[in-house]
């Protein structure tokens, strides 16, 4: 194992599901030693699989064996009085604090940033949650869905007019969240110095998205004009095509909106009349033209397979690409000759695939390290290091303080 | 809230264009670093084009949506056409810590900037490239747009109404996504650096980090050889159920609503007033609510469609429920929510009119991030020239003259 880029960075992950374990992962998968403290009964993640064959066991659901990588697990319950203090010894020597609890949780548990930061003041405590830690919705209930749909996201951009807006249907806002939270999070570590001192960085899923991705595409629009546009069903309305359209054996995404690029398309459609038509020589007019258009694409796309369409169509610079089934997407040469999909080695659920680094590090990779942890696989390990003799142990596990 | 900005002191040439690649460099802006995008007056970026303009006054300076995606970049111009520009981009980047570009592979190498000649000029310098695909593999060349990108990597096979074909995205998630993901694996290095003096070339494939979106339809691939397919607002792994979003009273609005555990699930019917369908028994525990999930999202739309979205979501929380409106682009700027995060701000850009941008979108307690507006072609040119790079006025006005400067 080589040392990766965070080695040396320790992490606690008090945190469920995606939004704090994927950013913990990624800390993990480079190096950082990351201990996610799970509730006795285990990350609610071990419940919802999937799992080998639809049978349910804490050990092997997907979401939790995907999202765990590389990690130590400990059990710990927060309410417990020796459990707080264990998890106040935990903190006072970490890094970072990766949390994506609702605000007023934490403060239930007296675990909010104030109370943490006099235990431990260069700690950089992450928090991700749906809605953030101030503002009228911050103790909202929320989850990913939520989150999602309060961006203007899938108002604009997802979905059929009429018919509801559309999540891309996995933890898109989560990911988001995490994502900003990786960045901004390290950025606080690595930058203490400059900061001088720990801080809390406040992420808020649906906030990042807002901003970042709705924001920066309409927001000065808006308030400058005082308009703004909604989904239309189809990948873009101003420029043509820019759709997904069904092929024979599934869909293809065309797009196709300069010049030579639309001239590829025609040769690798066998250059068809239509195709010289006045009303089809640039992308605006074709968009204003899309009901005829697309139908006619339509049928040769109809007549061929997804992959030969891409592999034509790229062979003569068009844009064109395959809608990869996630299978598809998994074992495609490309991924493969990179290594991305590696095999782990599970002590209860055997030999699995999981998805490699997300971005290659060559002086220092990372990527999936050690498989997921079991539930309080390492309670002894870590307790053992914050000084608790095997006497200490049992009776912390007597009492209810940890599994 | 008076000190220094954790990048303070790191300095990055940022190569990006379009989208993901001015996001790495506005993340890392935020965080502290001072960040020079080189553009050229010779190709005009698209994004810069792109209407509406600040004023209504069309130009390259003048688009909002331009501004807000990459504030926080500085910007130089270079014609790196030419190999003395090409010269001065390896002067710059030897001052730098920090090179960011997205080109496909080997444009770097074509404009006299590849990691080779990089790392000769500043060893230990980060760069970071974030291609579609990756530096290499069989479709390292793959043409897509950050809208199509998402299809190779299984996810738009997922978005789409349950039964039905997957429908686009209608803009390109992935590029805000790995533009700012991508300043992770930046600090990463700067950090390795810090420690070991080495620096390295990240080969970031934005379809690799994209995928990892889909990490949990792929363990179902992985353990059982399925595909999943759009499943709609339903819970992406069908654990829960009520799970999506439903009509409300006025035109093209709606409200969210997810239920993952039975508490949940009993104070959405309190909320209801429990009405005599919701305790059939189909829809008693979550297995039973999924198995019947059509009949149950419904009836709950029957009772959603008779209020308005906030007044509902609203009513809901109150229950315990997470409930929430659905918001379209005219709702955000003076919703009271992110008013009080301070999540859009007003700037004046420096040619002199307002503009509305994003603000720090993640809030940090002792560091206040730096908001800029967006960049104006060229107009760190006398500060990265003359200051950092020392060249003197008169061979200044020479290289401006004759459009290696411009």
């Amino acid at each position: 194992m080589s040392a990766g880029a965070l080695e040396g960075i320790r992490v606690v992950e008090l945190g469920q599901l995606v939004s704090a374990p994927y950013c913990a992962k990624l800390f993990a998968d480079f190096g950082a030693d990351v201990v996610k403290v799970e509730p006795l009964t285990g990350d609610v993640a071990r419940q919802w699989g999937p799992f080998p064959d639809d049978e349910p066991h804490l050990e092997k659901s997907g979401l939790h064996l995907f999202m765990n990588t590389s990690k130590r697990s400990v059990t710990l319950d927060v309410r417990n009085d020796a459990g707080r203090s264990l998890f106040l010894d935990l903190i006072s020597g970490a890094d970072a604090l990766i949390e994506n609890n609702l605000p007023q949780q934490m403060r239930a548990w007296g675990l909010t940033y104030e109370e943490i930061s006099t235990v431990n003041p260069n700690l950089v405590m992450i928090s991700i949650t749906p809605f953030g830690q101030n503002g009228p919705y911050s103790e909202w209930n929320g989850y990913d869905l939520n989150a999602y749909h309060l961006t203007g996201a899938s108002s604009r951009y997802c979905g059929r007019p009429g018919e509801p807006p559309l999540e891309h249907g996995t933890f898109s806002a989560e990911y988001f969240g995490a994502a900003a939270a990786a960045s901004w999070g390290l950025a606080a570590i690595y930058g203490r110095e400059n900061a001088g001192g720990g801080q809390h960085v406040d992420v808020s899923c649906a906030e990042a998205i807002a901003a970042a991705f709705v924001g920066g595409q309409n927001i000065g629009a808006y308030a400058q004009d005082g308009k703004f546009d909604k989904r239309t069903g189809v990948g873009m309305s101003l420029g043509a095509p820019a759709t997904i359209l069904p092929c024979k054996d599934g869909h293809v995404w065309i797009l196709c909106l300069e010049t030579a690029q639309w001239n590829g398309l025609a040769k690798t459609m066998g250059d068809p009349e239509w195709m010289q038509l006045d009303i089809f020589q640039d992308m605006f007019s074709r968009a204003q033209n899309a009901d005829a258009m697309y139908p006619l694409i339509e049928q040769w796309t109809m007549e061929h397979g997804k992959m030969e369409i891409m592999e034509r169509c790229q062979a003569n610079g068009v844009p064109v690409s395959a809608v990869f089934t996630v299978g598809e997407a998994a074992e495609h040469e490309h991924l493969q000759s990179r290594g991305y999909i590696v095999e782990q080695e599970h002590p209860v659920a055997g030999p699995i695939r999981n998805l490699g680094a997300p971005f290659k590090m060559p002086a220092c990779p990372g990527g999936p390290q050690t498989p997921a942890p079991l539930l309080g696989q390492h309670n002894d390990e870590v307790y053992a290091e914050l000084g608790k003799s095997a006497e200490e142990i049992t009776q912390l596990r007597q009492s209810g303080a940890i599994g | 809230m008076a000190k220094n900005l954790p990048l303070k002191g790191i300095r990055v040439a940022n190569f990006g264009w379009v989208w993901a690649g001015p996001v790495t460099g506005q993340t890392l802006a935020f965080l502290g670093a001072e960040v020079f995008k080189i553009e050229s007056k010779t190709r005009i970026d698209l994004t810069r084009t792109l209407p509406p303009f600040g004023e209504g006054v069309p130009g390259p300076d003048r688009s909002l949506s331009n501004h807000a995606c990459w504030a926080g970049n500085g910007s130089v111009t270079l014609n790196l056409k030419k190999p003395e520009a090409q010269e001065i981009a390896r002067d710059l980047v030897a001052k730098c810590d920090v090179v960011v570009e997205n080109f496909g592979p080997g444009v770097m190498e074509q404009l006299g900037c590849g990691y080779d000649v990089l790392k000769a000029v500043k060893p230990g310098i980060v760069m970071f490239s974030m291609p579609a695909a990756g530096l290499d593999g069989p479709l390292k060349g793959v043409r897509t747009y950050g809208l199509s990108l998402t299809s190779l990597t299984g996810l738009d096979s997922l978005t789409g109404y349950a039964g039905g074909p997957p429908i686009p995205v209608e803009n390109a998630y992935s590029d805000p996504y790995n533009g700012i993901l991508g300043a992770f694996p930046v600090i990463a290095a700067l950090r390795h650096r810090d420690r070991t003096g080495q620096g390295q070339h990240i080969d970031y494939s934005q379809q690799e980090a994209v995928m990892h979106m889909v990490g949990p339809a792929f363990m179902d691939f992985a353990m059982n050889g399925r595909n999943a397919q759009p499943k709609g607002n339903r819970h992406p792994l069908g654990v829960a159920a009520p799970h999506g979003v439903f009509p409300c009273s006025d035109d093209d609005r709606w409200v969210s609503i997810a239920v993952i555990t039975e508490d949940e699930w009993k104070r959405l019917k309190a909320a209801m007033s429990d009405p005599e369908w919701a305790n059939d028994p189909r829809f008693e525990s979550a297995a039973d609510r999924v198995a019947n999930i059509d009949d149950l999202h419904a009836k709950l739309a029957e009772w959603t469609a008779q209020y308005d979205d906030r007044d509902l979501a609203q009513r809901l929380q109150s229950a315990g429920v997470a409930a929430a409106p659905v918001f379209n682009v005219g709702d955000l700027l003076n919703d009271p929510h992110y008013r009080a995060r301070g999540t859009y701000v007003e700037v004046t850009h420096p040619l002199g009119f307002k503009e509305t941008i994003y603000g720090a979108y993640v809030k940090t307690s002792r560091t206040e991030a730096a908001v800029e507006p967006g960049p104006a072609i060229g107009q760190d040119n006398d500060r990265v020239f003359k200051e950092i790079l020392g060249i003197p006025d008169d061979r200044y006005t020479q290289l401006v003259e004759d459009e290696v400067i411009y």
